[in-house]
């Protein structure tokens, strides 16, 4: 039985080639690297740039839809009642509501109470005290039941609406309507901004790389001419692509997490002031490792585009 | 063996070789003449595949090698050592790794290479200067380390295309008998040169091209 030996034989010699050629093209790679230093930093810093900013915009939006998160309450409709509508009238209103399916509860501010606030809040007391006369309504705040759908609160707004002695019915959560879709339009515009550093990413490592190919096509003509595969040219600089993506990836980690350092003051004294229980989300592991991913995916492919297209155009010449 | 069978190659509407019929014998030394423009080049290229012809067949040992594309082509080239007048160094590496690179490419462990090379250098004379950059050498060291490049992974064919273009006659000799060293030991060797008095000296046969064909010192 000495085919299977021989074969494993084979396999092992195959295996320690191809690792002592990986070895040579890594190291090789790496040292003309590290021969320039400042070269091999700022297109570190490029695709550390590139990919930490759509990074922290993510993270960012990541935040602000955690903190609306926790803004999830039964929508409230307050109802300005008309001028003819009486204090009487008023409170016969909350009781006649207070009986509705759907309302879980209805308060009364009476429009001297909220002329009252209204003076507080503002300092405008000077001015309101020269008005001939009480320019508020009176208000009835109406809280509807928790787990309202969308459809429900709308058609209660539109009962609301069609009381006698109702003149406006404003919804309290409209603001949270309009802070999600502004995170939705948020979110995509991140995404958009994301695509297209990815490209100017891979624009400028392609040229980057391309510069590297034609500055030593001598070699890569030589190793042709002397039975190197084509395989065996690209990988000095696939590597190259590597080194790249990994420096950067690290690069953009670090910038990452310095961003999030700075913020974490400000933005967690902003959560107190709010009496929220809310922290700053850091980064964690699954944002570093993701850009790392991104980055060495980029870089490597791009290298072997790079070179894919020089190789074929030398190779015709 | 290499044979070439009735190949042409034609560029536009010029031939650089019309229905070219040669054949080399395996351990055989012999050298290819003629002025230049009359296709000593354009062979050499066409047997280490850099250029394709536009008619008729090449073989080497018995097999087509016209048809060979993608990795066979790079193995099929493994089998060559060539010598170029321009020497085709690498600069930004030490002579001991430019005579390295084909040993790097069939893929010898890091101790072979070391021995191997030393063995190469030690043939051409060139043993001290394995650490030196091949830039601060002269022309004719220049030229044995590329000879020590080609023959350092023990290929079956030798061939140079024009190796002492750039030399002075004593060099030349030198470099020549190099050549001849290798042939006794079985390697084929094939050379284009125009270097007429030197050629004349030696006991090869002389195969003269003239307008892209055999005109003289083909026995077929």
């Amino acid at each position: 039985m000495r085919a299977p030996s021989l074969r494993i034989t084979t396999l092992l010699r195959g295996w320690s080639m191809w690792q002592t050629q990986h070895q040579a093209a890594a190291g090789s790679s790496w040292r003309k690297l590290k021969a320039r230093p400042l070269a091999t930093f700022l297109t570190w810093l490029l695709v550390a740039l590139s990919l930490g900013l759509p990074a922290s915009l993510l993270l960012t939006l990541n935040n602000l839809s955690a903190v609306t998160a926790h803004f999830e309450r039964p929508p409230q409709f307050s109802l300005l009642l008309t001028e003819a509508t009486d204090l009487n009238g008023a409170v016969q209103l909350k009781q006649t509501l207070e009986r509705w399916p759907g309302i879980a509860s209805v308060e009364l501010i009476p429009k001297e109470e909220a002329l009252t606030q209204f003076s507080a809040l503002t300092g405008l007391d000077a001015l309101l005290d020269s008005l001939s006369r009480n320019p508020l309504p009176h208000t009835l705040l109406v809280a509807s039941r928790n787990g309202a759908s969308d459809a429900e609160s709308a058609s209660l707004m539109q009962r609301l609406k069609g009381i006698e002695g109702v003149a406006r019915v404003v919804l309290d959560t409209l603001w949270m309507t309009r802070l999600e879709e502004g995170l939705r339009v948020a979110s995509r515009w991140v995404l958009a901004l994301g695509a297209m550093m990815l490209l100017a990413t891979v624009l400028a490592l392609g040229n980057t790389l391309r510069l590297t190919v034609i500055a030593r096509e001598d070699e890569i003509l030589v190793v042709r001419l002397i039975g190197g595969s084509m395989a065996y040219a690209r990988r000095p600089f696939l590597y190259t692509g590597l080194w790249y993506g990994l420096g950067g990836g690290v690069l953009g980690a670090v910038i990452l997490w310095l961003f999030c350092g700075w913020l974490a003051g400000p933005v967690n004294a902003l959560f107190v002031l709010y009496e929220s229980q809310q922290r700053l989300q850091w980064p964690g592991m699954h944002y570093p490792l993701a850009l790392l991913g991104v980055a060495v995916f980029l870089s490597w492919s791009t290298s072997w585009l790079a070179c894919e297209r020089h190789l074929r155009q030398l190779e015709r010449h | 063996m290499i044979e070439f069978d009735r190949v042409s190659r034609r560029y536009g509407d010029q031939y650089a070789l019309r229905n070219l019929n040669l054949a080399i014998d395996q351990g055989e030394m012999a050298f290819l003449t003629g002025h230049s423009g009359a296709g000593k080049s354009t062979v050499l290229k066409l047997l280490l595949l850099l250029d394709r012809p536009s008619g008729g067949e090449i073989r080497v040992n018995g097999d087509r090698i016209t048809g060979l594309g993608g990795g066979a082509v790079a193995r099929y080239r493994r089998r060559f050592g060539a010598v170029f007048q321009d020497h085709r160094l690498l600069f930004d590496r030490s002579v001991h790794d430019n005579v390295a690179l084909p040993l790097e490419i069939a893929g010898f462990s890091p101790r072979d290479i070391t021995r191997r090379v030393r063995a190469a250098l030690d043939k051409v004379g060139l043993l001290g200067s394995e650490r030196a950059d091949p830039a601060s050498l002269s022309g004719g060291e220049q030229q044995r380390i590329g000879i020590a490049r080609a023959v350092v992974a023990r290929p079956e064919f030798l061939i140079a295309d024009e190796p002492t273009g750039n030399l002075d006659p004593q060099l030349s000799s030198e470099i020549m008998a190099l050549f001849e060293a290798f042939n006794q030991v079985g390697v084929t060797v094939l050379i284009a040169t125009h270097d007429m008095p030197l050629i004349c000296r030696l006991r090869h046969r002389i195969i003269t091209l003239s307008s892209g064909s055999v005109v003289a010192g083909d026995p077929t």
